[in-house]
């Protein structure tokens, strides 16, 4: 019982820090229809970065945090304004693979900039790490701030399309480009600020999940899975990504944790993969995917 | 096709022909002696690039007929190949088969995985496929690693090819084994663009749903590409076996699988010409950067941390993708048609 519950919260967790990289690429995919394949590096990219100025720095956590968002902002806007800008109305496969390309270039710049693999962020860590029960279970605590700032970011962004000019703008971007357009709004700034917003709650996503297992380049990997999240939620649904998340988290965690001695090792990593096989199998467009009909 | 100036064709046997004047049929000739007198002025180190080079081209003209002619896009291509070299070196060092039933062999498994993962394919595509494939690049690599029959993490030794009792050991000896297959498989892959089922594959391509309304089975013709893009991944990765003689799940990464679409990207999708392009150029300049660039550099920049280099290389090819999708998304076979065309209107290009 202990276990399950342990296995639970973990679970979700990091399923909401999957939720929240998917978020990223559903804005995206939402407003332009690129298919942002690019976010595992940019994940990686932007941990580096908080580690840089959190720990070799030794700023303060906060002006480290500010620091980061403000990267993941001009990171955002140079892919948008220097790769994506040219190739709007291109076919998806130039989409795609140009994303790719990004990815691989900021693997490389990754590499190039910080060459060891890994990193933790020893004593100095972002959470506090006292551990707490949750009734027979014997939690870290980290989990728990994990889950309650992605509620934070969920709320904020939710607000943030509700209420304010540019969200609700992005909103109809995503709707109707030709009568957004038509009327006036900007499309072109849309298209920035989306992937603005999904460089931070990809980098929000990054800092949360290397605060808890460190850095390393598994970092891609998991932005490789929010992927799965993207597919079973549909990929031009918030809240499917909201909901998505936690499934994916807890079906890898429990699945992991029940599973490992049936199974080869390493099933936990693999698990994200099998369910967008499963996935794309049965229910091609995810739960709360709006389902695209064709004309010739 | 253009054809030179006053060359007229004039029944249809010339109008197919693949090899048109006489110009073209010296060129041709002389192009493959060159190729295959390579080894007597060429050192080993260049004969490593040149056999590296011959079993991505067979990869990358897999990956072409499934993405640039039939449209089906696939990031999970050094997943198949390592489907191959694995069929291959399972059967040769497991089962102890000649390499010809290797080779065979891991070309047909490799295909029907690439069936089994190219399913969704039916009902979904361009960037749900996308995924699709790279969620097959991840279990492929998986169960790699942990089946016992494939080595698992400590990878498995690989016996040399040999045919008819002939042992390919050399290096040289490898490169007629590489580059005649590869040669082939240019051939066959020329021939086979122009045939009913090429034909199919570009109406896919261009609209599906139109084909389909024209009488194309999509179910049939899109497994089809799965199936004849990863035959050709199967047989690369089994040559590369062989000429390895040892694999390791690391030899066929994600990154791989970016880099093969960047080759054909790079060359120019759906020309017959730019998987060779694209594939010497990238083969190339990785040696280049990997042999003469990367150590130079950390051996003069030595106040950087050890290591910082080795990043180089996916920085620049990143860069060389993203650059070329921007400003020649039609790859480096148009530019050489473009030449051409200047070349033969010269001076006169009006």
């Amino acid at each position: 019982m202990a276990e399950l519950l342990q296995y639970t919260i973990t679970g979700l967790s990091v399923g909401m820090v999957y939720a929240l990289i998917g978020l990223g690429f559903v804005l995206i995919w939402k407003s332009s229809s690129v298919a942002n394949l690019a976010l595992g590096p940019i994940v990686l990219m932007s941990s580096w970065f908080n580690y840089a100025m959190f720990i070799e720095k030794g700023l303060p956590l906060y002006v480290a945090f500010l620091l980061v968002l403000i990267f993941a902002v001009v990171l955002g806007w140079v892919i948008e304004r220097v790769a994506l800008r040219p190739l709007i109305a291109q076919p998806i496969l130039s989409l795609i693979a140009v994303t790719l390309g990004i990815g691989y270039f900021l693997e490389g710049l990754v590499t190039f900039i910080w060459p060891a693999s890994t990193a933790g962020f020893g004593d100095k860590h972002i959470f506090p790490r006292e551990v707490i029960h949750i009734g027979p279970a014997i939690v870290s605590q980290e989990y728990v701030w994990v889950i309650g700032i992605c509620l934070l970011v969920f709320f904020l962004l939710t607000f943030f399309f509700r209420y304010h000019r540019m969200g609700i703008a992005m909103r109809a971007t995503a709707d109707d480009q030709m009568a957004v357009q038509a009327c006036g709004i900007p499309v072109t700034r849309v298209f920035s600020t989306s992937w603005m917003f999904a460089c931070v709650v990809a980098a929000i996503g990054g800092i949360l999940i290397s605060s808890i297992g460190g850095i390393s380049h598994g970092l891609v990997d998991t932005g490789l899975k929010s992927f799965s999240v993207v597919i079973l939620g549909g990929l031009d649904s918030f809240g499917g990504a909201m909901i998505a998340g936690p499934i994916i988290g807890l079906l890898e965690n429990l699945g992991g944790g029940y599973l490992t001695p049936y199974l080869w090792g390493g099933v936990k990593d693999i698990i994200p993969f099998f369910i967008i096989i499963i996935v794309m199998v049965i229910k091609p467009y995810g739960l709360f995917g709006e389902e695209r009909i064709e004309r010739i | 096709m253009t054809l030179p100036c006053g060359t007229r064709n004039y029944n249809y046997s010339e109008d197919m022909a693949t090899v048109r004047t006489g110009t073209q049929w010296t060129m041709l000739i002389v192009f493959l002696a060159l190729l295959f007198t390579a080894p007597f002025f060429l050192n080993n180190y260049w004969l490593s690039v040149t056999n590296i080079i011959g079993i991505t081209l067979i990869a990358a003209i897999g990956l072409n007929i499934l993405v640039g002619y039939c449209g089906q896009l696939s990031i999970g291509h050094a997943g198949f190949i390592a489907v191959g070299a694995y069929t291959s070196a399972i059967l040769t060092n497991r089962l102890e088969m000649p390499f010809l039933a290797g080779l065979i062999g891991a070309g047909v498994i490799s295909g029907l995985v690439g069936i089994i993962f190219g399913l969704p394919s039916i009902r979904v595509k361009g960037f749900y496929l996308a995924i699709t494939t790279i969620a097959a690049q991840f279990i492929i690599i998986w169960v790699i690693n942990h089946w016992g029959l494939t080595g698992g993490f400590a990878g498995i030794t690989v016996p040399y090819a040999s045919l008819f009792g002939f042992e390919f050991r050399s290096q040289s000896s490898q490169f007629y084994l590489i580059i005649g297959i590869a040669v082939i498989c240019v051939f066959l892959a020329k021939n086979f663009t122009r045939t009913k089922v090429g034909r199919a594959f570009v109406a896919v391509r261009d609209n599906d749903l139109a084909a389909e309304v024209m009488g194309v089975n999509l179910l049939f013709y899109k497994l089809l590409a799965f199936f004849i893009g990863c035959f050709f991944a199967g047989i690369a990765g089994s040559l590369y076996a062989h000429y390895t003689g040892s694999l390791n799940a690391e030899q066929f990464s994600f990154t791989e699988s970016i880099l093969y679409v960047g080759m054909i990207i790079i060359g120019g999708l759906g020309t017959n010409l730019g998987p060779i392009l694209g594939v010497v150029f990238i083969r190339v300049l990785q040696r280049l950067l990997s042999g003469e660039l990367v150590p130079f550099l950390e051996k003069t920049f030595t106040m950087f941390p050890a290591g910082f280099a080795s990043g180089l290389s996916p920085m620049l090819f990143g860069l060389v993708i993203v650059l070329f999708l921007i400003l020649e998304p039609r790859g480096l076979a148009h530019r050489w048609n473009l030449f051409k065309a200047a070349y033969r209107l010269w001076p006169f290009s009006y």
